[in-house]
């Protein structure tokens, strides 16, 4: 069980130039909790891009193709059957299968990706340091198991300095 | 951020955050209202009905209902096309809208969405109690089987289950994705302790953490991505129903973008039948505002006017084309045995919507309210149109008969009505009706919200 | 279950001494237990009862085959001949009801008659069928059958009864007392040496002839013209031009299926004919023959004495003023020899002058032959009046009706009913319960038509014979051996037809009696060179007298009634029968109902319209319908509706029209004038199964005439090659190696009977729906007959087309199904898979022929949900059961069904030839409709084989497919229809 110094913002500007201050110090937060996404912060933080759009495509990629492989596969391998005189492998008609799972791969491949990635998903463990943070709260959490009493002081200095409030030690 | 001087504020009244919250929460919070009661008995018991109309027809036969030799669909299908096309409402507005950045759709989209899923439920209850072996149903999905048998992939039947269950399984996936921070946000604003366990659950372990964040807007903008799409597919598969077949008025090949502007035309009036009572009983005038209405009264003069036009091209295609089956078809719609339908159909589609070029009317909620209505029957009407009046006289005179329908169609009918209802009801007492996390997105940019407010 | 199942069995096992007692094994009684037994029994019993039933018939073969009880309850243990478990075998028969006559094949599958199929080797109906003939199979698994025979009421023993009953007519001929033996027609000379047995034994006996359908205007005049009461052979095969007063020959006029048969072969131009008969027909309403003339002339009922007499004149150099009648008359001597002239009219003048003009024409010898008479309907109907006036005065003692309903069908039934009260003796021969039969003190049923032997001379010289193709069901007797039998002679009726012919019929020849018999038994028929005594010369000055005295064509304004037998109910007899029943008239479409049709004049003067309601000189009300070309003020009623006993599809359809008929010159007319008409407030709905009756002007029946078609064989059909031009496709067009099945339909020939629609129901298991689908428009029937009107409503032109699954080679339904359950076979078939169907009815909406027919509820009982049965006219019982055809499945609700090209009678052939090792042969397969057809107007058959009889047709230029411009390659074509109106 981890503790962590906790400070919070009432504002999401407030908080963008906060983060950016303290990493100027060097002093990296572990977490940032917001209650709504805010615009600019991954930057502040130093963020990367997400590549779950690349699973998304690989995951339409895929589906796509078992859509259009299984039905000429039925029709043409499986079992050819001459519906209305068209042909055994007829194209045209495999279109809107063909569509659907890919859409259907590319989002559900995405999805999962996502809540994997997040370690979220139905009864996910996690906790919640300050409820007001899916309400109207702007939290930072530094990570301070293995500090020791001045370096902690510097770093709330630092907080204080950028404006937080509210700043105390949690676990 | 540029907030343009002459545009209305999105949301009203001086608001700070944590107002948002309660204000958004606060019809989940608490007793329900008498009205609500009221609205549930009634919708249970149109539900009620749906279920003897189900009995009927499984367990006597579809002879119960109206159909005969000729006509072998008309309440069923007609309300399936009628639910699909509202249901594209929802994922049109959070999608696509999305993309747009329109910001103002995040007071709606959320019950929007909603309304879709409950939409798809209901649309994919008429393909099923319409077969004449409901119990067989399953030979529907292409499984293995002894029989080394398939299924036909040239059948628009066909493409229609994968195109209803990609849509709702898509959309499904889209709504609760946005769904979760604000579930979120009512499991710490929960007090007691099983309600904080159930909604604890439901979050799926939401922190509001900046990663996760970042990843979220990743994939709703991606999900839109794909939605968008998917929403112009689902209704273009389902005009193929009609399109690729040999009847003259349904063999049309403008049948997918007529019928696409048609869902968008008919789900926008349901939306609004909708949020003008919700907004109302939910108090959330300042953040459903009349500029949301006005915006959404302007697609629907746009898709009106589409489906208009594609009206009146269908009469000269089947003019220009020579075809005398087609020319009678479309003759025998404005001026046969069912011409009632037919013009039923042109007023309240055609007719109505163009009077939303009116500021005074798109403003006002009565009258949107109304032609809200309005709509809904037309679009009602357009699909009983195209199906029963081209079977009912087709190529051979000698097969030409009518169709009445019989109460266990209504019955199915008044049901489906029923079960929207009845979820729509639960699911605003369940979830937050607006997009709480959204709104706050928005608000800065676009509410009347002094900075720092509450610093003192 | 279990326990009943084996109880049967105990009463098969008695059956080894029973059989030393020279009773034949599998006791009759036991087969009715075993029904009994089971119809109490519940759960789904069908299936027992056709292995016990099949057993018992089996045993029965095996003891009428090699002398051998059998211990054990196996089938088919001893193999008896010929029959092989699910293999049917055809037995030569023939139809005969009292009116109408057809020699027959009967198809037996495991024991039970499940199709009748026409003779082809017989010279008189050669092959053809009617709609009653087809459908009469249905009335042998009738529930409105005795059982047992009736005493009083009460089932009793044939002992019994016999003694009793023969103890009575000794007393009373021992006093002097009268005996009638009442029946129709009978042409069995062996029946008829029976009843000289039976009068020997019973003096003052005497054998009185009712036809409910009578031709005794016709008897007097031949009487009068030649000393002799006999209608002679017709020969509408050698008539170029006809002449038609009012006489149905296609439908219901003395032997329609023989005419029928004659007259199309004067009307096909295919196979390099080029000449076509001219049939012009004078009637009030509108009939089935007059449908198909070329030229319809409407007169009132009142006025065909006076045209007959014209026409006369006209003939024999005197002056006519109608120019219509001129006209004929010109064409008519141009055709010396080779016309004909009939006549319905049952005024013996009419009649008279008919002879009179068949004269001049030179017609006798030539389509006309006096020394062949047809033999049906010999009965006079004054003979029947005098009987009733007898019998009302009492002087008659002792009845025995045969296969007669006087108490339903003798217009003054309550004269009738009152004389029959006060005759001591009733016996009735009825095998199903009557009006009159209920009223018997004796029931002694009769076996059914298949249950029995018998035999025939239709025509002089033209003998068949009927053997049971069944044992009898039930506990019954057939009518001459109960006659030989009170007449003290113990021979069953084989034996003594058998002697009959022996004695009568069979020349001696090298090969012997028995070779003769067996060869007689085979074929079903057999032609003699017997001929009538000739007649003497015609005196035509009679008739001219008349002719002269009735010249005058007066516009009488009274209201005239014109009652008629449509093709389906006839006289009535039939009524109980569901086919019939649900069969659409091929005028009108309606079914389960008989209709007053009236003029769209008649109709405007009162204020009627369709299914408003009228009485009749106080009878009905009948509703009404507006028929096109009606005459202005004639009302046209049919007759054999509203029965009041004998079974439930039968009983309260329709009202008995039959008080309505009229006597004067010593026979029933059917036609009277000085009708009075009321209205009747309300409305009675009448089921139609066509409600739109314009082709609005679409290509779909295509006509011409035959001057056109002679200088352009494409004539009516040019629009084909215009849309040949148009057909483009992204797909290759598929190509079928071997067979590839097509039909053509020449719509010259085809006259809109309705035997197909009988045979495919039966062929098919096609359901039975009742009055209340078929009034929601949902028969179930897989081919249809549609019928369209053109030209002026006041006398239009009719024409039809039949209809069935066209078979398309690119079927849009077979695309829109979701579950494959619709598929184009190897051959070009476009076959259902009932096992697969969802019923989403998807192909059925996108069927651009509209032939898919959809289950809406379980018809046949085949379903496992119990709500969803719908069987109104007990079709779906146990005994009605049996007339299913093992090789079709019955379909449960929720399914579509339609036109399967009967596929089991293909594949059956394929078999056969698979075994024989070689190929198909053209024209093998029939299909039931084309095997029923009395005009051939159906021919299947491979295209591949481009010299196969279908591929030709297909090549004629008066081919075309309906709806081509579809490019949906339908494999159903039609012969353009020429009509000769050109003259």
């Amino acid at each position: 069980m981890s503790k962590f110094i906790s400070a919070y913002y009432h504002d999401e500007e407030d908080l963008i130039k906060g983060v950016r201050q303290i990493r100027n110090q060097g002093i990296e937060p572990a977490d940032v909790r917001t209650p709504f996404p805010v615009h600019g912060l991954d930057k502040a933080m130093g963020m990367k891009r997400s590549r779950l759009t690349r699973v998304a495509f690989a995951g339409g990629a895929i589906g796509g193709l078992i859509g259009f492989f299984f039905q000429a596969w039925v029709f043409t391998v499986a079992y050819p059957i001459n519906f209305g005189g068209k042909p055994f492998f007829a194209v045209p008609s495999f279109m809107p299968v063909t569509f659907e799972m890919t859409v259907l791969f590319a989002a559900f491949s995405m999805v999962i990706a996502f809540f994997i990635h997040n370690k979220l998903g139905p009864g996910a463990k996690t906790i919640i340091y300050d409820e007001q943070v899916t309400d109207d709260r702007f939290q930072i959490l530094i990570e301070a198991d293995d500090l020791d009493e001045p370096e902690q002081q510097r770093i709330e200095k630092a907080l204080k300095e950028a404006g937080a409030q509210g700043i105390q030690l949690t676990s | 951020m540029y907030v343009s001087p002459i545009r209305e504020p999105l949301i009203k009244g001086n608001k700070d955050y944590s107002q948002v919250t309660r204000d958004i929460m606060a019809p989940m919070a608490g007793k329900p209202s008498k009205y609500w009661y009221m609205g549930m008995a009634l919708a249970g018991a149109a539900a009620l009905m749906g279920a003897w109309a189900s009995y009927e027809t499984v367990f006597n036969g579809i002879g119960t209902w109206g159909l005969n030799k000729t006509i072998g669909w008309a309440w069923d299908i007609t309300n399936f096309v009628w639910w699909v096309g509202i249901g594209h409402a929802g994922t049109f507005i959070s999608a696509i809208l999305l993309l747009f950045r329109q910001k103002w759709r995040t007071s709606i989209n959320r019950s929007a969405e909603a309304m879709t899923l409950i939409a798809i439920a209901c649309a994919g209850f008429f393909p099923l109690i319409h077969m004449g072996r409901l119990l067989l149903g399953f030979f529907i999905f292409p499984y293995p089987n002894t029989r080394d048998l398939w299924v036909n992939f040239n059948s628009p039947l066909l493409w229609d289950v994968f195109a209803i269950t990609t849509y709702f399984l898509v959309s499904l996936v889209f709504w609760y994705v946005g769904l979760i921070p604000d579930i979120g946000t009512v499991r710490d604003k929960a007090k007691n302790k099983i309600r904080k366990a159930i909604y604890g659950f439901l979050s799926f372990g939401w922190t509001g953490s900046a990663r996760h964040w970042s990843r979220h807007e990743t994939i709703s903008l991606v999900l839109a991505g794909l939605a968008a799409p998917l929403v112009l597919s689902v209704h273009t598969i389902v005009s193929f129903d009609f399109a690729t077949s040999v009847i003259p008025g349904w063999h049309t090949t403008i049948f997918p973008p007529y019928f696409v502007s048609g869902a968008i035309f008919s789900g926008f009036a349901m939306v609004l039948t909708l949020l003008i009572v919700a907004r109302k009983a939910l108090n959330l005038e300042d953040y459903i505002t009349i500029n949301h209405i006005e915006s959404m009264n302007k697609i629907i003069i746009l898709t009106g006017s589409i489906v208009g036009i594609a009206y009146l091209t269908e009469f000269f295609i089947a003019w220009y084309s020579g075809v005398e089956y087609e020319q009678y078809a479309f003759f025998n719609r404005a001026f046969g045995p069912y011409a009632w339908a037919y013009w039923i159909m042109m007023t309240c589609n055609v007719i109505t919507p163009q009077l939303f070029w009116f500021k005074k009317i798109r403003t006002s909620l009565i009258a949107t309210f109304i032609i809200s209505i309005f709509v809904n029957i037309g679009m009602w009407f357009e699909r009983f149109v195209i199906v029963v009046t081209s079977l009912h006289r087709d190529y051979l005179p000698s097969s030409w008969s009518m169709y009445k329908p019989t109460l266990v169609e209504v019955g199915l009918y008044i049901g489906t009505l029923g079960l929207f209802f009845t979820l729509f009801l639960l699911f605003i007492r369940i979830f937050p009706v607006i997009a709480i996390a959204e709104v706050k997105s928005v608000l800065k940019s676009s509410g009347e919200h002094q900075k720092h407010a509450h610093h003192e | 279950m279990e326990k009943k199942y084996y109880k049967s069995l105990e009463e098969l096992r008695i059956a080894p001494d029973e059989f030393q007692n020279g009773e034949m094994l599998g006791d009759k009684k036991s087969l009715l237990l075993m029904e009994q037994e089971l119809k109490q029994s519940t759960g789904p019993n069908r299936r027992d009862f056709l292995k016990l039933f099949g057993f018992t018939v089996a045993s029965a073969a095996v003891a009428a085959s090699c002398e051998q009880p059998v211990r054990k309850a196996i089938p088919f243990l001893i193999q008896p001949e010929e029959v092989t478990p699910g293999k049917a075998n055809y037995y030569a028969s023939t139809f005969y009801d009292g009116n109408d006559y057809c020699s027959i094949l009967v198809k037996v599958r495991d024991g039970r008659p499940i199709k009748i199929e026409g003779n082809t080797l017989s010279a008189v109906t050669g092959g053809g069928t009617s709609a009653r003939t087809q459908a009469s199979v249905l009335d042998l698994y009738d529930n409105a059958r005795y059982r047992e025979p009736l005493n009083q009421g009460q089932e009793t023993s044939w002992e019994q009864i016999d003694a009793e009953i023969m103890n009575k007519l000794g007393e009373i001929s021992g006093r002097g007392g009268r005996i009638v033996l009442l029946s129709p027609t009978l042409i069995s000379p062996s029946t008829k040496a029976a009843v000289d047995l039976f009068k020997n034994r019973y003096p003052g006996t005497e054998l009185v002839q009712y036809d409910t359908t009578s031709a005794s205007a016709i008897l007097k005049a031949n009487e009068l013209s030649f000393g002799k009461a006999f209608i002679p052979a017709y020969h509408f095969d050698k008539a170029d031009v006809i002449i038609g007063f009012d006489a149905d020959f296609l439908g219901t006029w003395l032997s329609p299926v023989e005419f029928t048969k004659q007259y199309v072969s004067k009307r096909k131009l295919h196979e390099g004919n080029k000449a076509m008969s001219r049939h012009i027909h004078f009637e009030s309403g509108m009939s089935l023959t007059g449908s198909n003339a070329d030229k319809r002339i409407v007169i009132k009922p009142s006025q065909q004495k006076a045209y007959v007499a014209q026409l006369l004149l006209a003939l024999s150099g005197s002056a006519a003023e109608n120019p219509e009648i001129i006209k004929i008359a010109e064409e008519l001597s141009t055709a010396k020899g080779r016309s004909l002239v009939v006549s319905n009219s049952q005024d013996a003048e009419t009649q008279l002058m008919i002879n009179a003009i068949n004269e001049l024409l030179g017609n006798y010898g030539n389509t006309l032959l006096t020394d062949v008479h047809l033999k049906v309907r010999q009965a006079d109907d004054a003979a029947m009046t005098k009987l009733t006036e007898e019998m009302a005065q009492g002087v008659v003692d002792g009845i025995i009706l045969y296969d007669v309903n006087p108490s339903y069908d003798f217009p003054d039934r309550e004269k009738w009913v009152a004389g029959l009260e006060k005759t001591s003796l009733k016996i009735t021969f009825n095998s199903v319960k009557s009006e009159t039969s209920e009223t018997a003190n004796y029931v002694c049923p009769d076996h059914h038509y298949l249950e029995s032997w018998n035999d025939f001379e239709v025509k002089t010289g033209h003998y068949s014979l009927a053997q049971p193709a069944i044992r009898h069901i039930f506990n019954t007797r057939q009518a001459q051996e109960s006659l030989l039998k009170w007449a003290g002679s113990e021979k069953d009726f084989r034996t003594f037809i058998q002697e009959y012919w022996q004695q009568n019929i069979y020349q001696t020849d090298l090969t012997g009696f028995v070779s003769f018999w067996n060869k007689c038994v085979h074929d079903g028929v057999y032609v003699s060179e017997k001929k009538e005594t000739p007649v003497p010369a015609l005196d035509i000055s009679a008739a001219s007298a008349i002719a002269s005295t009735n010249s005058v064509i007066v516009a009488d304004d009274s209201y005239q009634l014109d009652l008629y037998y449509n093709v389906s109910v006839g006289s009535g007899k039939h009524a109980n029968n569901p086919w019939l029943q649900e069969l659409p008239d091929p005028v009108t479409k309606i079914c389960w109902d008989n209709y007053a049709a009236i003029s769209q004049k008649l109709a405007d003067e009162m204020g009627l319209e369709d299914e408003s309601l009228i009485t009749i000189n106080k009878l009905g009300p009948f509703p009404v319908v507006i028929q096109p070309g009606q005459e202005s003020r004639t009302v046209s009623v049919a007759l054999g509706y509203g029965r009041e006993k004998g079974g439930k599809s039968a009983v309260g359809v329709g009202v008995n029209a039959y008080p309505l008929m009229g006597f004067a010159h010593g026979s029933r007319q059917l036609q009277t004038i000085g009708a009075s008409i009321e209205k009747v407030n309300g409305k009675f709905r009448l089921a139609r199964t066509q409600t739109h009756h314009s082709m609005e002007g679409r290509q779909i029946v295509r006509e011409t005439t035959l001057a056109a078609y002679l200088d352009n064989p494409k004539s009516g059909n040019e629009i084909r090659d215009e849309i040949k031009k148009h057909l483009k496709t992204i797909y290759p067009k598929k190509e079928y190696a071997g067979l590839h099945w097509g039909m053509a339909i020449d719509l010259n020939s085809c006259i809109g009977c309705n035997a197909c629609i009988v045979a495919c129901s039966a062929e098919n298991n096609v359901p039975v729906v009742g009055k209340e689908q078929v009034l929601m428009a949902r028969e179930m029937h897989w081919i249809r007959i549609d019928r369209y009107y053109t030209g002026d409503p006041e006398n239009p032109e009719l024409i039809r087309q039949p209809v069935m699954c066209q078979h398309c080679d690119n079927a849009p339904c077979e695309n829109v199904c979701p579950v494959a359950a619709t598929t184009h076979s190897d051959e070009g078939i476009n076959q259902m898979a009932y096992n697969r169907c969802i019923g989403t009815r998807y192909c059925n909406n996108n069927c651009p022929y509209k032939v898919r027919r959809f289950n809406f509820f379980d018809y046949t009982n085949a379903d496992a949900l119990p709500g969803n049965l719908y069987d109104t006219e007990e079709m779906t019982v146990d005994l009605r059961k049996l007339v299913l055809n093992p090789d079709v499945t019955t379909r449960a609700k929720g399914v579509i069904e339609k036109c399967s090209f009967c596929i089991q009678r293909i594949q059956d052939k394929k078999l056969k030839a698979k075994i024989e090792n070689r190929p198909l042969a053209d024209g093998e397969v029939i299909t039931a409709c084309a095997q029923a057809c009395p005009s051939q107007a159906i021919v299947f058959g491979n295209l591949n084989d481009k010299e196969s009889k279908v591929s030709l047709m297909f090549a004629d230029e008066r081919n075309y497919h309906v709806l081509e411009e579809l490019h949906v390659l339908p494999s159903v074509g039609y012969l353009t229809k020429v009509k000769n109106t050109n003259v």
